[in-house]
C-alpha cells in the first residue's frame, strides 16, 4: 500500500523547469486570487486567460512525471523537515484540482452578476485560490507538519466561503462548520502527538519504516481518523454538510462537494495506510458505517423537497461507495488482484464524483438561478425551457448512478469484480441498492421538471458560458470513464 | 507517608501554582455564564498558558502564546461582546439559555469518558514521555483542561461560549502535545500552527457572532443546539 503512495526513494533530481512548475502550481492560485480580490474581473474572459498558466504548470508536472517516474522534493528549515513528493496519484489530483478550480473561477462572474450576491462578493477570489493552494499543497506533502498547515489553510477558507452569502441560516449552519472543523483538526493534532512523542518524527516516508502496530499506532489512528472523518463529513458525522451547502454560493458549493471534503478522505486512506497496514477491524467498520452511508444519504435525498439539499446528500451516499472500498485497500489477506481492482476503483470513483458533483451543482444552480425556485416543485416546466441545465444534470447522474460509460460505471465495476473476488457478498448489496436509490431520487426530480401541464414562468436568462462549462465538466466525467485506461496506468506509474 | 512527602517534595512550586492557575482560570472560563468574566478569565488563562511555556524551557512557544493568545486572540472575544466597538450597548451579558437536565448529564459522561481515555493513554500507552506527569503537574492540568473544556463545548448552545472552549481545548491539547513530544521544533512548529489556526479561527468566530447578533439577536446563538450536533 505504502508503495502506491509514492512513499519511497525516487531515482532522479527534479529539474529546473520542474521546479518553476510545482512554485507555480503551489503558489499561482493564491496570488491571481488576491488580484481578482483587487480588480474583480466582471468577465470570464480574463479569468480564462489568468488561469492558463495554472493549467501549464499542471502539464509540465504531467510531462516530468511521464519522464523520470517519481519526484521528492525535501527542505530543512530551522530543524524542521519539509517534503513533498510527486507520484502518479497525485498529478492526477492535482489536474483535477485545477480543472475543477479554474472551472468554479470561470463561472463565478457571470454566478455574481445576475445573483444578489452583496459587498462580500470580492472575498470570494482570494479565498478560492486559498482552498485550490492548500488542496494542491495536499495532494503532494509527505509530512505531517506540511499537511497539518495545508489542511487548516482549506479548511478556514472553506469555512469563510461557504458563508459569504451573509444570511442567517447560513452563518448559523457555517458557525457550526467552523467549530466542528477547529475541533476535528485538534483531534488530528492530537493523534500527530502521539506520533511524534513514540517515534520523534514526522516524515510519511520514515514513518512507513519505524512504524509497528500496537496501542501507540491504533490510538493515533484513532484520533487522526476521527478528526478526518469530521472534515470529511463521512457517516455519521455528515450533519453539518447538509444545512452548510443549502445556503452557500454555486461556485463555492461546487468547490467544497468536489475537492474540499476529498482532501481529508485522501488524507484518512494515506495515514491509515502508514498507521495500521493490514489490520482487520478498523477498515471494516468504515465500511460498515460507509453502508449505512449509502442507504441514509440515498433516502435522505429521496425524501428533500430542495434541489441543493438533493445534491448534498448524493454527496454524503457517494462516500460512502469509497468508504465501502477500505477493507480490501487496508484489510489483511487481500491477493494483489482485488487490491489493484479495489486501488484504481477507489480513485476514479473519488475522482469521477468529483467532476459529476461540481457539474451537478452547478447545474442545480443554473436552475436555480433561472426559476428563482430552490425547491424540486419549483422546476415544473423546465425541460421545455432550460433544457441544456436538464441535460449536464442528466450527464452528471449518469455519473453518480454509475450506468456505462461513465467513471462510475468503470469504478463500481472494478469496486465489484474486487467484492466479488474476495466475497464480500454485503458491499456488493451495498453498491446496488446505492445504485438504485440513486436512479430512485434522480428520477424524482426529472419528473417534476418534465411537468408540461405547469404554467409559463418568466425565466431569467443566465450568463453565456455558465451551462457550458457545467456540460465540460460532465463530460470530463464522462471520458474518464471511456478513456480510463490512461488515467490507470498514471495510478500506478512510478512503482519500483 | 515520608515516600509522599517525598513526592510533593519532589515537585516543583511555581509549577504546581502555574497549573492550579491554568486550571482554576480555565474552569472559570468554561463554566461562568458572565460573559465579560468568562473572557476576562480566558486572558487570565492565557497569560499563564504564557508562563507555562517559559517554565517548560520554550521562550518562542510563550512568545507565540503571549502575540497570539493574549494579544490577538483575547481581542476577538471582547470584539464579539461588542466592547471594542465605541458607544454600542452590547445585549451579550448573560448566556441565559437552559440545557436540560438530560443533556447536562450525557456530557459529563462523554468529558468523564473522554479524561480516562486520554489519561489512560498517557498512563499506559506512552511510557516514554519526554515530561512524565508524575513530575511535572502542567501535564496533569493539561488534562482536565482538555477533558472539562470538551465537555464544555458538547454542552453549551451559546456560540461565543463554545468559541472560548474551543480555544481552551486547544491549550490543553497543545500542552498534552508538548507533554508527549517534548519541545522540539517539529513540535514547537505544530503548536505555533496551531495557535496560528485558533487566532484566525477565533476571529472568524467573532465577527460571525458580530453579524448573527446584528441580523437576528441573542437568540440566534443559541440556535444551533437545538439541532443534532456531534463531537466525535
Amino acid at each position: 500500500m505504502i508503495w502506491r503512495f509514492g512513499l519511497f526513494d525516487s531515482t532522479f533530481e527534479p529539474l529546473a523547469s520542474t521546479h518553476w512548475a510545482l512554485l507555480a502550481a503551489l503558489g499561482l492560485p493564491l496570488l491571481l486570487g488576491l488580484f481578482a480580490a483587487l480588480f474583480s474581473p466582471k468577465r470570464a474572459l480574463p479569468v480564462a486567460l489568468a488561469s492558463l498558466p495554472v493549467l501549464a504548470s499542471g502539464v509540465v508536472l504531467l510531462a516530468a512525471f511521464e519522464q523520470a517516474g517519481l519526484l521528492r522534493w525535501q527542505w530543512e528549515i530551522a530543524g524542521i523537515h519539509l517534503s513533498l513528493r510527486l507520484n502518479g496519484l497525485s498529478v492526477l489530483l492535482l489536474l483535477m484540482t485545477q480543472v475543477i478550480g479554474v472551472a468554479a473561477a470561470l463561472y463565478t462572474p457571470g454566478y455574481l452578476r445576475l445573483s444578489e450576491t452583496g459587498p462580500l462578493a470580492r472575498w470570494l477570489w482570494p479565498l478560492m485560490g486559498v482552498v485550490l493552494s492548500a488542496l494542491s499543497l495536499i495532494w503532494l506533502a509527505t509530512d505531517l507538519l506540511t499537511l497539518y498547515i495545508a489542511l487548516e489553510l482549506m479548511g478556514l477558507a472553506a469555512v469563510g466561503m461557504l458563508m459569504l452569502s451573509g444570511k442567517v441560516p447560513a452563518i448559523v449552519a457555517g458557525m457550526r462548520y467552523l467549530l466542528l472543523a477547529l475541533v476535528g483538526s485538534l483531534t488530528y493534532l492530537l493523534g500527530v502527538a502521539l506520533i511524534l512523542g513514540h517515534w520523534g518524527r514526522l516524515d510519511l516516508q520514515g514513518l512507513a519504516e519505524v512504524i509497528e502496530p500496537g496501542p501507540v499506532a491504533w490510538f493515533a489512528a484513532a484520533l487522526i481518523g476521527a478528526g478526518l472523518a469530521l472534515k470529511a463529513a463521512l457517516f455519521p458525522l455528515h450533519a453539518w454538510l447538509t444545512p452548510v451547502h443549502e445556503n452557500a454560493w454555486t461556485p463555492v458549493s461546487a468547490l467544497h462537494a468536489a475537492l474540499v471534503i476529498k482532501a481529508s478522505l485522501f488524507m484518512l486512506l494515506q495515514l491509515w495506510s502508514i498507521l495500521l497496514p493490514e489490520t482487520f477491524y478498523a477498515p471494516r467498520v468504515i465500511a460498515w458505517l460507509g453502508m449505512l452511508a449509502i442507504v441514509w444519504g440515498g433516502l435522505l435525498a429521496w425524501r428533500t423537497d430542495s434541489l441543493k439539499t438533493l445534491v448534498a446528500s448524493s454527496t454524503v451516499a457517494q462516500l460512502g461507495y469509497l468508504m465501502v472500498a477500505f477493507p480490501l485497500l487496508l484489510g489483511p489477506d487481500i491477493a494483489p488482484l482485488p487490491r489493484a481492482l479495489a486501488w484504481e476503483g477507489f480513485w476514479l470513483q473519488l475522482m469521477g464524483h468529483a467532476f459529476a458533483k461540481a457539474a451537478m451543482f452547478m447545474a442545480a444552480g443554473n436552475l436555480i438561478l433561472a426559476t428563482g425556485e430552490s425547491t424540486l416543485k419549483g422546476l415544473a416546466g423546465t425541460s421545455r425551457r432550460l433544457p441544456l441545465s436538464l441535460l449536464v444534470f442528466g450527464i452528471a447522474s449518469i455519473t453518480l448512478m454509475g450506468l456505462p460509460p461513465s467513471a462510475g460505471f468503470t469504478a463500481k465495476w472494478m469496486l465489484l469484480q474486487a467484492m466479488i473476488i474476495t466475497q464480500q457478498w454485503w458491499a456488493v448489496a451495498a453498491l446496488l441498492t446505492g445504485t438504485l436509490l440513486t436512479a430512485a431520487y434522480v428520477f424524482r426530480m426529472f419528473r417534476y421538471s418534465f411537468d408540461e401541464t405547469a404554467p409559463r414562468h418568466r425565466y431569467q436568462p443566465l450568463a453565456p458560458g455558465m451551462d457550458m462549462i457545467a456540460l465540460t465538466l460532465a463530460l470530463i466525467a464522462f471520458a474518464l470513464g471511456l478513456l480510463a485506461h490512461y488515467p490507470l496506468e498514471l495510478m500506478h506509474g512510478g512503482s519500483p | 507517608m515520608i515516600a509522599s512527602f517525598d513526592a510533593i517534595a519532589a515537585l516543583d512550586v511555581i509549577e504546581v501554582v502555574l497549573a492550579l492557575c491554568l486550571t482554576g482560570s480555565a474552569l472559570v472560563c468554561l463554566f461562568d455564564r458572565h460573559l465579560v468574566r468568562a473572557c476576562c478569565f480566558f486572558l487570565a488563562f492565557a497569560v499563564s498558558m504564557t508562563l507555562a511555556w517559559w517554565q517548560l524551557g520554550a521562550p518562542w512557544l510563550a512568545t507565540a502564546e503571549l502575540l497570539l493568545g493574549v494579544m490577538l486572540t483575547g481581542p476577538c472575544f471582547f470584539y464579539a461582546l461588542g466592547h471594542l466597538s465605541p458607544g454600542a450597548s452590547s445585549p451579550l451579558k448573560h448566556d441565559t439559555f437552559n440545557e436540560p437536565w438530560s443533556r447536562v448529564a450525557m456530557r459529563v459522561v462523554l468529558a468523564l469518558a473522554w479524561f480516562v481515555m486520554v489519561g489512560a493513554a498517557i498512563r499506559y500507552v506512552i511510557a516514554d514521555m519526554v515530561y512524565s506527569p508524575s513530575e511535572h503537574p502542567l501535564l496533569l492540568a493539561g488534562v482536565v483542561i482538555a477533558a472539562s473544556a470538551l465537555g464544555a463545548f458538547a454542552l453549551h448552545r451559546h456560540l461565543l461560549r463554545r468559541l472560548l472552549a474551543f480555544n481552551i481545548l486547544g491549550s490543553g491539547v497543545f500542552m498534552l502535545l508538548a507533554g508527549v513530544a517534548g519541545t522540539s521544533a517539529a513540535a514547537q512548529a505544530l503548536i505555533s500552527v496551531g495557535l496560528l489556526v485558533a487566532w484566525l479561527g477565533s476571529m472568524l468566530g467573532a465577527l460571525l457572532i458580530r453579524q448573527l447578533l446584528h441580523l437576528e439577536g441573542v437568540e440566534a446563538l443559541g440556535r444551533d443546539g437545538a439541532l443534532k450536533e456531534r463531537t466525535t
